[in-house]
């Protein structure tokens, strides 16, 4: 009945009612953002961690993967080594670095990945074949790499590495058959990447010295924890950077402060916001119906009734505004996402705002108790309210 | 000392109520002793500002008087917490007031429903005793509509049907014809005449001389105290 | 047209560690950075032992001086830190003599940028020469991206704001209809009325813009305070510029002024009789 006795209420100034509703709106949806965008970026950055399965990176100490342009030496040794380990199901290593691509007398920049197709995190075919096991002579592509090179399945593409500006050559050469095409799940949109076997890559980026890779990802059995294998891998490798993708959100998530302070802080000033808007209504419209809850507390009707009554209305307000606001929330929520997924070089695959039903349910609970405390001190007003004092200033 | 009334529905002894006005206190209330007996229809009467309201509103509970003690049915008001004394309003008074205050968002059978609601009547109960009411006032068929669609006269007549939802044991008016043209006015006397005729104990405060001369006893005030009470 | 060569330390990983002098190994001279020099308790004349893989830290190095290097925004997240070594001396350790990872040109006055540019495209191979605007630019692109961010926030906040503003102009106005029925019952102009709300307007709007900008100052000061300690940085993270300064204040008074201005119209409109029934 408090619910119902509170729409009437609302409905008896429209415009009054709509405006804080729409107000409530567009506060419900900022909120809802920032509770979208505190926790969006580490979920879909750890989506992407955990993309191919693989829970842990070895990188050069004090690097994080593709930090730097460091790199770690004898990688067949080591590989071999993890396989032996029998909490480890698969072993990625892998190189990441430039090459290029002749194209009549110029050359074309790309990024080149050095990848074991037998165990790989980086990729997913998306057309034709993925890299046969040791695989010589293939080369995978990523779409804007094919539409830069004019290459489809089947074509050979020739890649120059180790560029000697005196020869005016490169001192490494290699003429590959193009298997598929993949999307490389670390690329930013529109990056032209190549793949191809590992050795063949540190041969093209001088990297078969000291058997090169830029970092190890590997994957740990089913039901065996991460974090003590993690543990056991620091001791055993002292001298590289062992992080699980807890490790590596936690870094992320240091590098990405800033947003997560912005979507705080925004966050409560949202709050604030909405808690003076429900209250500042309520109050002037509590205020305007003294007389009428004067005579409501003289026929008999409990303070608690009254309470109920004012609160109500704020809950009403705030999950109208609310319904609202998510709507508008999501909305803009997707064109704030695409203003920041444009920073350069993030992988395309990243979100800022991940909608996920947790946020939604976070954002609903707080404006519920945001529309409740908002309702308790209009209401704290009608229900102190003295009776007769209220009545003789209503009859003057 | 003066005598008791056993058969007092209620009971106002020696009763005191001062308040501040702009910075002075003002005496509403000046040693006022007043029973009232099922079955009365006393009009309190009294030049402006003589303390008659005041006098309903402490009789009524929502006011509490600065010394003294009123008492309904044998039950002290000032030993009562506030939310009993709620309850004993409820349960035991009805109120009719100047201007009616009626919910404007409520319909006319809603307003009346209202007390039974919150006295725990079911709700098939209430809207028939609800419908039953507007009937004996004369608005069956206003029964669907908000309160701002009724007349001034409508409105007040829903306020007594209001005033009656729970049985009172005594119906307190406060000028309930003062927001009112003659010609309804009188239709609203009529219906007192009809409802005190019918066994309501009515106590209205009232500057209406028709009011006064319908009721059965008139006390008159002046300056916070009873000059004249038969 | 002349080309001076300015070589620079290159990106490459060293570990640092503090070890007594050893042997007769000729130990370079190296820069640390401030924050570097710090959290290892370095001072000028301190031998340190440096390398390029973590097992094999091997390379003396003396600490001829300490310095405080530019803040640079692109990288303050990441904490990394620094040290500066001659170009030779840093060649040698990487076993890469006579390799660098860019050269800056400073071009004689006169010469523009872009053409020189242009011109050493055409001669090389396995580099690429580029106006140093462009790089500025390029490499701006991040910050330009987090502006635009700002600016959808300031949209969304304003909006909020408005609403809120009318909502409460409303609220305050039709607090004060029986007044304003009395008003015009008594004969006073509707034009006076709305004057009156309107002037009102205008002075909470003033007094709000500048109890905004005070806030806004503190703010900033509280957000520089707080992230230079946090990045140990001289770097500016909040800064009111007179155009933010001005455009956010007549945007508030504007937005007050026109929220009086919408709610004293519908006062004024509204007859006489009807506000005063409330």
């Amino acid at each position: 009945m408090a619910f119902a006795w509170a729409l009437r209420n609302l409905s008896r100034h429209r415009l009054r009612s709509a405006l804080v509703l729409l107000g409530l709106a567009v506060t419900s949806a900022m909120l809802l953002d920032m509770i979208l965008l505190s926790g969006g970026l580490e979920r879909s950055f750890e989506q992407l961690l955990l993309g191919r399965g693989y829970q842990v990176r070895i990188s050069p100490r004090g690097t994080l993967p593709f930090d730097t342009e460091a790199t770690i030496p004898n990688a067949t040794r080591l590989v071999t080594t993890l396989r032996e380990d029998s909490s480890v199901v698969s072993v990625a290593p892998l190189l990441g670095g430039s090459i290029y691509a002749r194209m009549s007398d110029s050359l074309l920049t790309l990024f080149g990945y050095g990848v074991d197709p037998m165990s790989q995190a980086l990729y997913q075919v998306t057309q034709g074949e993925d890299l046969l096991p040791a695989d010589r002579n293939g080369i995978i592509l990523s779409a804007p790499a094919a539409r830069l090179l004019h290459a489809g399945i089947g074509d050979t593409v020739r890649l120059v590495g180790v560029l000697d500006p005196q020869m005016a050559q490169g001192r490494a050469e290699a003429v590959l058959v193009v298997r598929g095409f993949v999307r490389w799940l670390y690329d930013y949109e529109g990056q032209p990447s190549v793949g191809a076997w590992l050795p063949v890559m540190q041969a093209l980026t001088a990297r078969s010295i000291g058997d090169r890779v830029s970092f190890i990802a590997v994957r740990i059995r089913d039901g065996v924890a991460v974090d003590p294998v993690v543990e056991r891998l620091r001791r055993g490798l002292p001298t590289l950077e062992i992080n699980s993708v807890g490790d590596m959100v936690a870094h992320f998530r240091d590098r990405m402060v800033y947003f997560h302070q912005l979507s705080l802080i925004l966050g409560t000033i949202s709050l604030i916001v909405t808690l003076l808007l429900v209250t500042t209504l309520l109050t002037i419209t509590v205020n305007e119906r003294l007389g009428e809850i004067a005579t409501l507390r003289a026929i008999g009707v409990s303070r608690r009734r009254i309470v109920e009554g004012v609160v109500a209305e704020g809950v009403l307000l705030t999950l109208v505004g609310g319904v609202l606001g998510t709507a508008l929330g999501l909305a803009t929520a997707r064109y704030l996402d695409a203003i920041l997924t444009s920073f350069p070089g993030l992988p395309a695959s990243i979100s800022f705002f991940v909608p996920r039903a947790s946020g939604l349910l976070l954002a609903g609970g707080v404006l519920l108790v945001a529309g409740t405390f908002a309702g308790t001190y209009p209401a704290w007003l009608a229900a102190r309210a003295p009776i007769a004092a209220t009545l003789r200033a209503e009859a003057t | 000392m003066r005598a008791l009334d056993l058969k007092a529905v209620l009971r106002v002894d020696d009763v005191y109520k001062d308040y501040p006005m702009n910075g002075e206190r003002v005496h509403a209330l000046r040693g006022v002793s007043l029973d009232i007996s099922p079955g009365d229809y006393v009009a309190i009467v009294g030049p402006s500002g003589c303390g008659k309201s005041t006098l309903l509103h402490v009789m009524g509970g929502i006011d509490q008087p600065t010394a003294g003690s009123v008492s309904i049915d044998g039950t002290v008001l000032s030993s009562l917490s506030d939310s009993a004394l709620t309850r004993l309003r409820l349960l035991k008074l009805g109120f009719v007031f100047q201007r009616f205050h009626l919910l404007p968002v409520l319909t006319a059978r809603e307003n009346v429903e209202l007390p039974m609601a919150e006295a725990g009547v079911r709700r098939q109960e209430r809207r028939e005793r609800a419908t039953r009411l507007l009937a004996y006032v004369g608005l069956e068929n206003r029964a669907g509509h908000r309160a701002t669609q009724l007349s001034g006269g409508e409105m007040q007549r829903v306020a007594i049907a209001r005033s009656l939802a729970n049985s009172p044991a005594v119906l307190l008016a406060d000028e309930p014809t003062g927001e009112l043209d003659a010609k309804t006015g009188q239709e609203i006397l009529d219906l007192f005449h009809k409802l005190n005729t019918d066994g309501v104990t009515i106590v209205v405060v009232t500057h209406d001389d028709r009011l006064a001369r319908a009721a059965g006893r008139v006390v008159q005030m002046l300056d916070g105290q009873i000059v004249s009470a038969p | 047209m002349a080309y001076r060569m300015v070589g620079i330390v290159g990106g490459i990983q060293l570990t640092l560690m503090l070890a007594p002098v050893l042997g007769a190994q000729v130990a370079v001279p190296i820069a640390v950075e401030r924050r570097l020099a710090g959290r290892m308790h370095l001072a000028v004349g301190d031998t340190i032992t440096i390398g390029t893989a973590p097992d094999s830290v091997n390379s003396k190095a003396v600490i001829s001086s300490i310095y405080e290097p530019a803040p640079d925004p692109a990288s303050v997240t990441r904490q990394d830190l620094h040290l500066r070594m001659h170009l030779p001396d840093l060649a040698q350790l990487l076993g890469a003599p006579d390799r660098v990872d860019r050269f800056g040109v400073k071009l004689k006055p006169g010469v523009s940028a872009e053409g020189a540019a242009a011109e050493l495209n055409q001669l090389a191979f396995g580099f690429r020469a580029h106006p140093s605007r462009v790089i500025a630019s390029g490499s701006s692109q991040t910050f330009r991206v987090v502006s635009r961010f700002h600016r959808a926030i300031a949209v969304i906040s304003i909006v909020a704001s408005a609403v809120f503003l009318l909502c409460i102009m409303l609220l305050k106005v039709e607090e004060r209809k029986p007044d304003a029925a009395v008003m015009r019952l008594v004969g006073v102009r509707g034009r006076i009325i709305f004057g009156a709300v309107v002037l009102e307007a205008v002075l909470v709007a003033l007094v709000g813009s500048g109890l905004g900008v005070l806030l806004a100052a503190l703010a900033g000061s509280l957000t520089n305070l707080y992230y230079r300690r946090l990045f140990d940085t001289r770097l500016v993270f909040s800064l009111i510029t007179p155009d933010v300064l001005i455009f956010s204040v007549a945007l508030s008074l504007l937005l007050g002024i026109g929220a009086g201005a919408v709610a004293a119209l519908r006062l004024v409109r509204t007859p006489p009789l009807v506000l005063w029934r409330r």
